[in-house]
């Protein structure tokens, strides 16, 4: 087939990473290596378009993160601090009701129980939470009760509650069961009667009241509110932690009169912000700590929930620039490979003309010099053989003869290449007229119809239809193709085959295809071919002037020559040339 | 007046003596002139003496087209037959317009000046 003229071949994409190197063209390039100049041409885009997103993405996660915790923190501080305020409250209103009962009322009044009935009433009157009340002698003997229980008689010495309540004025307990195994809270104050003697009055507190203290700062499911005496048992049940009195392992926090938070340090989000606060009244130290759990996603999630979004949307905007930038790069790249290669072809070719040029100018100019003392050596042998001629004296020498005309041979074959010489250099105006192709080639292999038949050479010719007749140099493309089809002929041995293939390339330009089944052109020899003096032929066969001056013709037609070659196989020749040739302005 | 066949202008002595040398062996008479101005008076002298002219361009003291020039003014209808080693493209088309009637490159053989002459024989008669 006809290879296609380069102008019509396609450019590939990603040829910069798939080209072909070639020494000699690569000295032509600007830039050498184009696969390190794409990778750092996509890491530089990469780093800077992508570092200041990134960058601002962390930064803002960072942000929402400590406003969130810091937010988190204030919440949880100030639900712990209001909840220990009213637990404290409830526990110093009760123990001062106790005080100003024993304060007030002769000690007598304390040990009837009919009166302790009364105050009793009373006091569930105006506070609210007792359960029952009690005066018990320093013995722990209970002297008086008033209450739902028959705990009357009962002797509460040996109960630790007892003797820890004999120690100090004013006295609370952590919830616990005693005698009536109903969870309550014992407080207790200390007093003097009359008779010198230590008594105590004791009330129990309803569990539920507590609880229901509690249980109105928990603001939503999230948030776990409990009190734990210090030994780490729950005081109040628990939804994240258990039952009443189950123990919680968890470790006692350090002791504070003030509220406290503690930040988990897991950034997991189920993690828990956690408040606490020990319960300390005036009077006395409770054993109850009061704390607050509060779950971080649950409280935040809202917040965390559209960060996770926000960083999705930053992780596909990274892919998609990403692959944005490699296909730019890797476009921009090419870009710049096919424009070097361009430029590297078009330097490389000037290069090869300009040395074509150089070599013809040398060669004319030798050839000029040649060809007066050659015609020197003409005439005086041709003087000599002249002598011998008229004179006839020695016209039987034969060996003189020989070596006379010997001389006259080579000097006309000196001639020959001189002519040729200045032949390849001159170039005359272009006569452009119509030509007809088809019967350019009939007219050309006519001369070689005899050979054909002695070689058997199959020769065939294939002119597509709707090839146009051209507008060009008729002698030139004339002696163009006779240089080719005699070179064919050289090539080809016996009962060998010559295709001629003429192809239309719309819209402007034709392609002859001249194939032989020659002995074909070694790789080596095929970039100097157009050389002048390049030949391989036996002596006498060629001058190595043809395929030089047949490229300088073609040139001259504003074509384009192209060879393809295998050793042993064949060779062909492809000229494509323009079907309307422009007219120059320089001859 | 003495009528020659040939008249050659030529600066290479050897060259010019050993062509008229080989031309009258052939019967052919010859007269070699090795400048230009030499020519010019030989055929100022002569006028229309000669049958036709070998000129060489590169000539010591005037350059052939200028010879050519004054020739064709000194005798118009003389074949003038440009042969030399030397010759660009530019002389070549520059003799043509001159009136010149070939440009032939040297080496030249005998038999193609010979033929030449016959020719130019033929059509002056």
């Amino acid at each position: 087939m006809i290879r296609k003229p380069q102008i019509f071949q396609k450019q590939e994409w990603l040829a910069f990473l798939f080209h072909r190197h070639n020494n000699h063209l690569a000295s032509f390039h600007t830039f050498s290596n184009y696969r390190s100049i794409w990778i750092i041409s996509i890491v530089i885009l990469a780093v800077t378009s992508l570092t200041p997103l990134v960058t601002a993405t962390f930064i803002n996660h960072r942000l929402i993160q400590q406003a969130v915790d810091a937010e988190l923190v204030l919440q949880a501080e100030r639900v712990t601090s209001n909840a220990k305020r009213s637990m404290r409250f409830f526990l110093e209103e009760r123990l001062n009701a106790l005080r100003f009962i024993v304060n007030e009322l002769p000690y007598y009044a304390l040990i009837d129980n009919a009166h302790l009935g009364d105050i009793l009433g009373n006091l569930k009157l105006g506070f609210g939470g007792f359960t029952d009340l009690s005066t018990i002698d320093a013995d722990g003997s209970q002297v008086a009760y008033a209450g739902p229980f028959n705990l009357e008689g009962k002797n509460y010495k040996t109960q630790p509650w007892f003797t820890r309540s004999l120690e100090s004025d004013n006295f609370i307990s952590a919830v616990f069961t005693g005698y009536r195994d109903v969870p309550h809270i014992i407080i207790a104050v200390r007093s003097i009667n009359a008779l010198g003697r230590v008594f105590i009055l004791r009330a129990t507190l309803d569990t539920q009241r507590l609880m229901d203290i509690l249980l109105s700062y928990k603001t939503n499911v999230h948030t776990d509110i409990f009190l734990m005496d210090h030994t780490g048992v729950l005081q109040t049940p628990s939804k994240t932690h258990g039952k009443i009195f189950t123990p919680t392992h968890l470790e006692i926090p350090t002791f504070s009169t003030t509220t406290n938070v503690i930040m988990p340090e897991s950034e997991r989000d189920h993690a828990f912000i956690i408040g606490y606060s020990y319960i300390i009244t005036e009077a006395v130290n409770t054993p109850f700590i009061l704390m607050v759990y509060k779950k971080k996603s649950g409280v935040m999630g809202t917040w965390l929930n559209m960060g996770k979004t926000f960083n999705w949307i930053i992780y596909i905007s990274c892919l998609v620039m990403m692959i944005i930038i490699t296909l730019v790069s890797t476009f921009m790249v090419n870009k710049l490979y096919l424009a070097d290669k361009t430029k590297a072809e078009t330097m490389m070719k000037m290069e090869q003309s300009q040395q074509l040029a150089c070599i013809g100018q040398l060669s004319a100019g030798i050839a000029h010099e040649i060809n007066n003392p050659l015609a020197l050596i003409n005439e005086t042998a041709g003087y000599l053989k002249d002598l011998y001629h008229f004179t006839e004296e020695q016209q039987n020498d034969e060996e003189v003869m020989e070596n006379l005309d010997a001389i006259l041979e080579a000097v006309a074959r000196c001639g020959t290449i001189t002519s040729q010489l200045l032949g390849f250099v001159r170039q005359f105006d272009v006569q452009i007229s119509s030509v007809h192709v088809e019967k350019l080639i009939t007219g050309i292999l006519s001369f070689h119809q005899k050979e054909t038949e002695y070689k058997g050479i199959h020769v065939t010719t294939d002119i597509a239809p709707e090839t146009p007749a051209i507008e060009t140099d008729r002698g030139k493309l004339q002696q163009i193709l006779l240089n080719l089809i005699n070179n064919a002929f050289q090539a080809i041995e016996a009962n060998g085959c010559l295709d001629i293939t003429v192809l239309h390339l719309p819209p402007g330009h034709i392609a002859i295809e001249i194939k032989d089944t020659g002995c074909g052109i070694p790789e080596e020899n095929i970039k100097r071919i157009h050389e002048p003096f390049f030949s391989t032929k036996k002596e006498k066969m060629g001058t190595g002037l043809g395929l030089s001056i047949t490229y300088g013709l073609v040139k001259k037609l504003q074509g384009d020559i192209q060879v393809e070659s295998s050793q042993g196989v064949g060779t062909i020749f492809t000229v494509t040339l323009p079907v309307k040739m422009k007219k120059e302005d320089t001859a | 007046m003495k009528h020659i066949d040939i008249l050659i202008i030529d600066d290479e002595i050897k060259f010019a003596d050993m062509l008229s040398r080989r031309l009258s062996l052939r019967g052919i008479t010859c007269q070699a002139c090795y400048d230009g101005q030499s020519g010019l008076q030989w055929l100022t002298k002569n006028p229309g003496a000669a049958a036709l002219i070998l000129l060489d361009l590169k000539l010591p003291d005037i350059y052939g087209t200028q010879v050519l020039a004054r020739v064709k003014k000194i005798d118009p209808g003389i074949p003038v037959f440009i042969i030399t080693g030397h010759g660009t493209r530019e002389d070549e088309k520059a003799c043509i317009d001159l009136g010149a009637a070939e440009f032939i490159h040297k080496p030249v053989s005998i038999e193609k000046i010979t033929a030449l002459l016959n020719h130019a024989r033929g059509e002056v008669q």
